[in-house]
């Protein structure tokens, strides 16, 4: 579109009615030779020809993986020309058909599935292969497994195009944290502190009400939380590695036998049975005194009630289906985030619906 | 036991074996040694046992390896059998757990714990395949949660949920039935899982209760707690619940309560061990050391050397043991720890006797659970339960640890 704006453009001086694929052959005759004749148009899936012929084949022979057998051997081929080319072998009469034996009419398959979008001639596959793996896929049984996520495949081919990435597929979160496993990716996905900033953004820029602080609130309140453990764990580390394994400090929490290390010492300080219960409530009350650290910034309570605020409002789409989700979710983000194809089904199609529902397309740096 | 000790001149002297104290370091000496500590408690024998627990003192250490590690927590455990101050230990050792709960830290334990081994993830992928074959094509789903998991395991329900091709994602209310311990953590668990599930294209309703103290645990499950509606199926997820609903008769009514629900299915998962017999103080410190030993093996093998994460769930059974051996439950101070675990066979009788039907892991859901262990490490593996059990194991090094099992009622 662009291109032909471009040219119309520079050409409307000198002929406003000349078209854009004249413009273009003449602009290209100067320079270089002819342009290369026009792409061969393909059609969308599922839109044929009109003029095609539409065949309707049973389930049965649609699922027949190989119907041609040879007599002598038993083999069985998935194409007659395959079986033909077999037959040469025990010196049988074997015949060819030519390419142009279809050349009478195009034809076009219907999925026999009543309930299937390509039911309806208006919307058939035009390849034999496509309609049988299709209904193969769609509504057959489902009997090839992957061995490492238990993925279930009907069609051959599908299962073992999966099996050879399954596993070898990363998965990284937005907080920068990569995985390996599918399952961890998810779970820690659901609590990571990256989804809880998605959202804060996202609704941040959407509501005018919220005061330009709580931009930054939200994420200061979880970073501070999450930064205050990380170099909480890293002075643990250090001082484990400088001082020996026997440390009272490696624990940060105030823990009751955190602090019982005491009893590694010279056995005066072990009381026993029998002793004042004084001493016994020594050994376990030293930690009392301890200081607890990463104590929970969100008992104070800002932080729930600002996503209290949020749940509230009805215009972030709780009751958008999870198939348009998907399919929103693929359309505009699919080739940037490459795992996403795990949890997309494999025919994308119908309506998609605003994913906030204000009109607002969020950037899908994020997970969906 | 007023005077210091005498000084410990030979083995013979203790009638140990003295190849205990052999150098080599693999030879596992703690087992040995704990069971004399425990002979010695059992016959009143004070002078041998004031003996043993100076030696154990001088061996075990909370940083060490694992004989070590083990050695300690039977050592405070022991230690409050012989002072019979068990109850106060395990109350004071809670109450500075709780004190030092966050979301992150909880966060962190349960899914590094998840990444490490699969104990948890065991049951999590058991139990939701059950939900999955039995919630198949229902619209609208009640999940009664009653478990400590802090919704770790709904994550990947919901994205099966979500992602099932035939249909469109069921409407979930989700009600987790917590202790009292981890019930400040869960209003944000709430706000992120629906957070989640709505990013997920699931319609999630979450709810936190708090369960109440054992001998009414059963209250929990009243239907006007739960809020039940009508039109929705239930179905409740019991992880490391059933041994948190008292003793004896009070299981059987926690069962009864969840029958009454009338839920189309009811997981159930249980660490595998019988403490909850009131048999002899050896026999019930020869399930803990079988149990334990498999418990700190495991973390030592599944955790890197100087993981926080082990030491803390360590931590954790320290205060465990203490409840299954120093806690009587009678007495003033009597505590309702809920450490009382069953072994897979007693809660199959159990949960027979209170109207529920047993049915079995689809073939699908045991390729799961294959597929899951073939992600961790070596030495896990699965075994079918036979016999008056049914339901599936985890074992580590062929020893059962984790027991789960799917039920509906009759």
């Amino acid at each position: 579109m662009q291109f032909q704006n471009l040219f119309n453009f520079k050409n409307a001086k000198e002929d406003p009615q000349m078209s854009a694929t004249e413009a273009i052959s003449k602009t290209f005759s100067h320079s270089c030779n002819p342009p290369p004749p026009p792409k061969k148009k393909r059609n969308l899936p599922g839109t044929p020809d009109p003029e095609a012929e539409v065949i309707a084949l049973s389930p049965r022979t649609l699922l027949a993986s190989n119907r041609f057998v040879c007599e002598i051997c038993g083999k069985g081929f998935q194409r007659d020309q395959n079986l033909q080319l077999h037959r040469r072998g025990h010196n049988l009469p074997w015949k060819l058909r030519q390419r142009g034996s279809k050349e009478s009419r195009k034809r076009v398959y219907v999925c026999p599935e009543p309930a299937c979008v390509h039911h309806n001639p208006s919307r058939a596959l035009g390849d034999l292969t496509g309609i049988k793996k299709h209904f193969c896929r769609k509504h057959g049984e489902k009997r090839w497994k992957c061995d490492k996520c238990a993925k279930k495949y009907a069609v051959l081919s599908d299962w073992k195009a999966h099996v050879k990435t399954c596993g070898s597929r990363e998965y990284r979160c937005d907080c920068g944290t990569l995985f390996s496993r599918r399952d961890s990716f998810i779970t820690h996905r659901a609590f990571c502190d990256a989804l809880a900033e998605e959202t804060a953004r996202v609704s941040a820029a959407v509501f005018n009400n919220i005061t330009s602080n709580m931009d930054l609130k939200p994420t200061s309140f979880i970073n501070v939380n999450n930064g205050d453990q990380v170099i909480v764990e890293q002075q643990q580390v250090k001082q484990r590695e400088s001082r020996g394994v026997n440390t009272n400090s490696a624990f940060n929490n105030g823990d009751l036998y955190g602090s019982c290390s005491n009893l590694q010492q010279p056995e005066g300080q072990l009381s026993w049975a029998g002793n004042s219960t004084n001493n016994h409530g020594d050994i376990f009350s030293l930690s009392t005194t301890r200081t607890v650290k990463g104590e929970n910034v969100f008992a104070h309570g800002s932080f729930p009630s600002l996503f209290s605020s949020l749940e509230h409002n009805p215009t972030l789409g709780s009751d958008t289906s999870a198939t348009a989700l998907l399919q929103k979710a693929a359309q505009v983000g699919a080739s940037t985030i490459p795992f996403l194809g795990s949890l997309f089904k494999e025919e994308l199609g119908g309506e998609t619906r605003d994913f906030l529902g204000v009109g607002m397309h969020p950037s899908f740096s994020g997970w969906l | 036991m007023q005077n210091p000790p005498a000084p410990f001149t030979s083995a013979l002297h203790l009638a140990l074996d003295p190849d205990l104290f052999s150098a080599d370091p693999i030879r596992p000496w703690a087992a040995d040694l704990l069971r004399n500590c425990a002979r010695a408690f059992s016959e009143r024998d004070s002078a041998n046992l004031q003996r043993l627990l100076w030696m154990l003192n001088e061996l075990a250490s909370p940083y060490g390896d694992r004989e070590q590690r083990l050695a300690y927590a039977f050592l405070q455990a022991l230690f409050c059998c012989a002072t019979a101050s068990g109850d106060r230990c395990y109350t004071t050792s809670l109450a500075v757990a709780e004190r030092a709960i966050s979301f992150a830290s909880t966060r962190r334990l349960a899914l590094k714990f998840q990444e490490a081994a699969p104990w948890t993830t065991f049951g999590h992928v058991a139990a939701n395949g059950a939900l999955l074959h039995a919630l198949d094509a229902v619209p609208a789903i009640h999940i009664v949660d009653v478990s400590d998991t802090f919704c770790t395991q709904w994550p990947t329900l919901l994205e099966a949920l979500a992602s099932r091709a035939d249909t469109d994602a069921p409407r979930v209310r989700l009600t987790v039935v917590a202790s009292a311990a981890s019930a400040g953590v869960m209003s944000e668990i709430g706000v992120r899982i629906e957070k989640f599930a709505r990013l997920m294209g699931v319609s999630l309703e979450f709810r936190a209760v708090v369960a109440p103290a054992s001998p009414r645990f059963a209250d929990a499950l009243r239907p006007e707690e739960l809020e039940l509606r009508d039109g929705e199926t239930v179905a409740v997820n019991c992880v490391s619940a059933l041994r948190r609903a008292g003793t004896g008769g009070s299981r059987d009514a926690f069962l009864r309560a969840a029958a009454a629900l009338e839920p189309r299915v009811v997981t159930v998962v249980e660490e595998e061990a019988n403490f909850a017999g009131v048999g002899e103080f050896a026999e019930s410190f020869e399930e803990c050391l079988r149990f334990y030993g498999a418990y700190f093996d495991m973390l030592e093998e599944s955790f890197p050397a100087t993981s926080n994460e082990r030491l803390a769930l360590e931590r954790e059974s320290f205060r465990s043991l203490v409840g299954v051996l120093a806690c009587d439950g009678r007495g003033p101070d009597r505590v309702d720890h809920g450490e009382r675990r069953e072994r897979g066979r007693q809660w199959c009788r159990r949960l027979e006797r209170c109207g529920f039907q047993t049915f079995g892991f689809s073939d699908d859901v045991v390729d799961d659970l294959k597929a899951l262990l073939r992600r961790y490490r070596p030495g896990w593996s699965l075994l079918p339960a036979e016999g008056e059990a049914s339901g599936m194991y985890l074992t580590w090094k062929e020893e059962p640890v984790v027991w789960s099992c799917a039920w509906k009622p009759k």
